[in-house]
């Protein structure tokens, strides 16, 4: 699960606000092209490129309230930094760079096309371009996939990114290149280079979504001459079309543009201000304030704006309509559990279901524009493959139904309710007040809560992501958030809800499910080369894992991005959930 | 003085050692007690879903395989003797005082404080002098005009001062000085061997709202300490013995009411030189108390005792001067 900036953004950390900063922009003409834009209105940029522009010049400064995880491509995992990369890495796949759903497509970025896969669906082959050139003049191989490839693998120097290529390739126990014995630390079997354009993996097992696993960062290519290890994220050699000047960490980025870049082999970013500057650790009040007085470009978590500018924000006809509220793919719900009696009988949970006032939740996340649309599925609607469904009259009886609920308890066996407990991240004050609504909820009809609070930081490693620990404590319910790897079915639900997800520790499937119909459509994910036919099954888990009442939806995630009038290209990339920041320009 | 000194100085190392293993224990012993095993623990810097086998690399690298009292040895061996450390293609020597590498970005912990250090200072250097000969000045003015308009005008603003905090006056100060009348816009720290006036107009703001809140204590202390000393019998006899008031006032009544205040001043100054840390976050400067917010949100351990640490050193180190300004202030003190 990419993490959504660490609302904190750590463990489940992310999604935010451009802007352009006027800083050190060009005033003068507003020149480059404006075809096919939209006026600049509230919610112009979910769906239309507002000011649209090729102009050239100026300076676009982010802002960032907390850190990134880490500026290397290999050991990342928040949502704005896979975002952020784009504009100094190219891996094999990216998603493409233009608003609404066209913005979920996986389409080539260093390949030349996607994946070339074998019958027995065990081998995927990628051309990458042969003409791509670092920052320093030198052209890029496919040993420089593998390479980077090869240092994800080295899990004690970056730990952070995620876990896709020990898990799918065949040779899980790689050590990574430090450990690499072998002559140029090329030991990695299940990734070979034939020639230097061409790279293949080998899989342990079928799996059709492994376009969308190369779209990650970590396929960005690293040339191992310049490989610092943990240092390289001070200074990653650059293929995007701009490559660090100076980098102070977790304080200040600045970059330039590289100019060793080539539009034509880049197409999904470009390169139009003199200099990008990201201050980090800016208090996030600030960076509303700075970001509506037009001096900072970009809001970089792109988790929206706080609540003191979102008051400014609707207040004015102004400045809302320089605004947004995309959903930004991100879920936020309670987990179910299907073990910890009595909820271990699908009917007790059903009567969770049934029980739980929504709308109360709504305004627990902060209301229908700041914290999102009431859910009724699992699956967020940006999902490809999503459909509509309400199993527990979620949006047509949205404050709960007390008969329903009550009946499913006496099916269950516990006619005048139960007693449980909540588990949420203490540290998270929207996650503080939905556990209490849902309290407040479940006693209408008699199911008696009490409320566990532990830090966000220690939540799914120490707590609630302990089996035993669940067992042992009686932890019925707990609060989560998730967002996908990649937009289908297998990168939202393959972590929270397959029975072989279950761990001991840092368990993401809370609810443990180990649903045999979950499980086998999760597996024939894998084995399924019809992208329509693998994206029709994302509704029938959906509906599968709502029929067992493992997960309570709560809301659709939504943010309130204000967009600064002097950003250029601006729209909402809706993979990011936040604005495409490969593309910004300033007028 | 020279015998009381050094043996502050030895005290100082034995206090520092007390709060290094309490900090240490409270991040890797108290888990433990709590059931938790070092394979949970290495979970916390790890990425989302990770394979057991990058759990278990983690926990090898960080050590947490390893009894309480060896990694606490290795951490104190580092500290003296630097340590090195394997970062990727080649080992890198960390240099002592060597507190190790942050776990979240492998980055050693010294350099990383070292460079935020000028950041707390010029914060609490420049507000320390307002709020020292501000507060100081307005408490002394206050007690010698008891009940007048300004006394209580003044004390009013001290209570407003001390009851306000620095979040909601700094976000005041910015949102009037910075964005609607942008007298002081676009804050942020420059440093001073850079460009000594931006330096110093960056900081006005955080400088005066921090001196707000502490010169409102400082005023009602000085108030009324002196108000105390100048009932005394001596303030009495220095009058009657025909001395101008300006030296009643500053060498007979302030010079003994300031005893307190600097034994204060001293606490007040070493704690923000380990970190303003509202001040950091409410006008964004990446000082210590940026980097402790960080370093606590991460339950990055070796930054955590870093900034502890040094903190503590900060404190110990203000109360030596202070107990040495005493000698100053009062002449009757002596070591």
């Amino acid at each position: 699960m990419r993490e959504r900036k660490r609302l904190g953004l750590a463990a489940f950390a992310a999604a935010g606000t451009l802007l352009l900063a006027a800083c050190g922009g060009s005033s003068g003409s507003s020149g480059g092209t404006a075809s096919q834009g939209t006026t600049a209105t509230y919610g112009a940029a979910i769906t239309g490129v507002v000011n649209p522009s090729t102009h050239k010049g100026g300076t676009l400064t982010f802002g960032d309230s907390s850190t990134p995880d880490s500026t290397d491509p290999g050991n990342t995992y928040y949502a704005f930094m896979w975002n952020f990369t784009r504009l100094y890495t190219m891996p094999l796949m990216t998603y493409k760079s233009c608003p609404g759903s066209c913005g979920l497509q996986v389409v080539p970025d260093l390949a030349t096309a996607p994946g070339q896969v074998s019958a027995d669906g065990l081998t995927w082959t990628y051309h990458i371009q042969p003409n791509v050139k670092y920052e320093d003049g030198t052209t890029v191989t496919s040993q420089d996939v593998k390479y980077a490839v090869e240092r994800t693998y080295d899990r004690s120097v970056f730990p952070l990114g995620p876990s896709y290529f020990p898990l799918l390739l065949q040779d899980p126990t790689y050590p990574g290149p430090y450990k690499d014995k072998t002559a140029g630390k090329m030991g990695l079997t299940s990734v070979t280079t034939p020639d230097s354009t061409t790279v293949v993996f080998h899989l342990a097992k079928p799996f059709a979504d492994f376009n969308y696993v190369v779209a990650i960062p970590q396929t960005a290519p690293v040339p191992q001459s310049k490989d610092t290890g943990a240092n390289y994220q001070l200074h990653p050699m650059s293929t995007g079309p701009y490559k660090f000047q100076s980098y102070q960490l977790n304080k200040t980025l600045t970059m330039v543009p590289n100019t060793n870049w080539s539009a034509a082999s880049d197409p999904n970013a470009k390169q139009l201000v003199n200099k990008i500057v990201v201050n980090m650790n800016v208090n996030a009040n600030d960076i509303d304030n700075r970001l509506m007085a037009n001096d900072l470009g970009v809001d970089m978590p792109g988790t929206g704006v706080q609540a003191a500018a979102r008051a400014k924000i609707l207040a004015s006809p102004t400045l809302k309509q320089q605004a947004d509220n995309p959903i930004s793919g991100f879920l936020w719900f309670f987990y179910i559990n299907s073990v910890v009696p009595p909820l271990n009988n699908v009917a007790c949970r059903q009567a969770v279901e049934y029980a739980a006032n929504k709308v109360n939740l709504q305004t627990a996340y902060g209301g229908p524009i700041a914290g999102g649309a009431i859910g009724s599925t699992v699956a967020p609607p940006t999902l490809l493959g999503y459909k509509s469904f309400d199993l527990y009259e979620a949006t047509t009886q949205p404050t709960g139904d007390v008969t329903k609920a009550k009946a499913a308890l006496t099916a269950c066996g516990h006619p005048s309710g139960f007693s449980t407990n909540i588990a949420y991240r203490s540290d998270r004050p929207k996650e503080v007040a939905a556990a209490t609504a849902l309290q407040q909820a479940l006693s209408q009809v008699g199911i008696k809560t009490q409320l566990h609070g532990y830090p966000a930081s220690t939540y799914y490693g120490n707590f609630a992501g302990v089996p035993r620990y669940v067992h042992s404590h009686d932890l019925g319910l707990a609060t989560g958030g998730w967002a996908p790897d990649w937009p289908d079915g297998y990168g939202f639900f393959q972590y929270l809800t397959a029975g072989n997800s279950i761990s001991p520790a840092g368990n993401t499937n809370i609810g443990e499910l180990n649903d045999p119909v979950v499980n086998g459509l999760l597996a024939k994910f894998g084995t399924t080369t019809d992208a329509a036919t693998r994206n029709s099954y994302t509704a029938q888990i959906d509906m599968q894992v709502m029929k067992d009442a493992v997960m309570l939806p709560e809301v659709y995630a939504k943010s309130l991005l204000y967009r600064n009038p002097n950003l250029t290209n601006v729209y909402v990339q809706q993979y990011f959930g936040m604005y495409n920041y490969a593309v910004l320009g300033l007028k | 003085m020279i015998t009381f000194i050094i043996r502050r100085l030895i005290a100082t190392v034995f206090l520092l050692v007390v709060v290094s293993m309490i900090t240490f224990a409270i991040f890797f012993l108290v888990p433990r007690l709590a059931g938790q095993n070092s394979y949970q623990l290495a979970t916390q810097y790890v990425g989302r879903n990770p394979t057991p086998a990058a759990v278990h690399d983690v926990e090898a690298k960080l050590g947490f395989n390893d009894p309480f009292y060896v990694q606490y040895g290795r951490f104190l061996k580092a500290i003296v003797f630097g340590a090195h450390y394997n970062n990727g293609p080649s080992s890198t020597y960390c240099p002592p005082p060597c507190f190790g590498y942050s776990f979240r970005t492998s980055q050693p912990v010294w350099p990383q404080m070292m460079s935020d250090a000028p950041v707390t200072l010029s914060i609490a250097a420049g507000a320390a002098v307002l709020w020292l000969v501000g507060g100081v000045s307005i408490g002394v003015l206050s007690a010698l005009r008891k009940g007048s308009v300004f006394d209580r005008f003044s004390m009013g603003t001290a209570l407003a001062g001390v009851s306000l905090p620095i979040f909601f006056t700094g976000l005041i100060a910015l949102e009037l000085f910075s964005y609607k009348w942008p007298i002081f816009p676009n804050v942020q720290f420059v440093p001073l061997t850079q460009n000594p006036l931006l330096w110093a107009r960056n900081l006005v703001l955080p400088w005066i709202v921090l001196a707000f809140l502490y010169a409102a204590l400082y005023a009602r202390l000085t108030r009324a300490g002196m108000l105390e000393t100048m009932g005394e019998d001596y303030i009495r006899t220095a009058r009657a013995k025909g001395l101008p008031e300006r030296t009643v006032i500053v060498k007979h009544g302030l010079r003994a009411a300031l005893t307190p205040i600097v034994t204060i001043f001293g606490m007040d100054l070493g704690l923000l030189l380990g970190g303003a840390i509202l001040t950091e976050v409410t006008f964004s400067m990446q000082g210590l108390g940026n980097f402790t917010i960080q370093a606590i949100n991460n339950q990055d351990l070796p930054e955590i005792m870093g900034v502890t640490l040094l903190a503590a050193f900060f404190i110990v180190i203000a109360n030596l001067v202070v107990d040495v300004l005493y000698a100053v202030v009062d002449p009757r003190v002596r070591y």
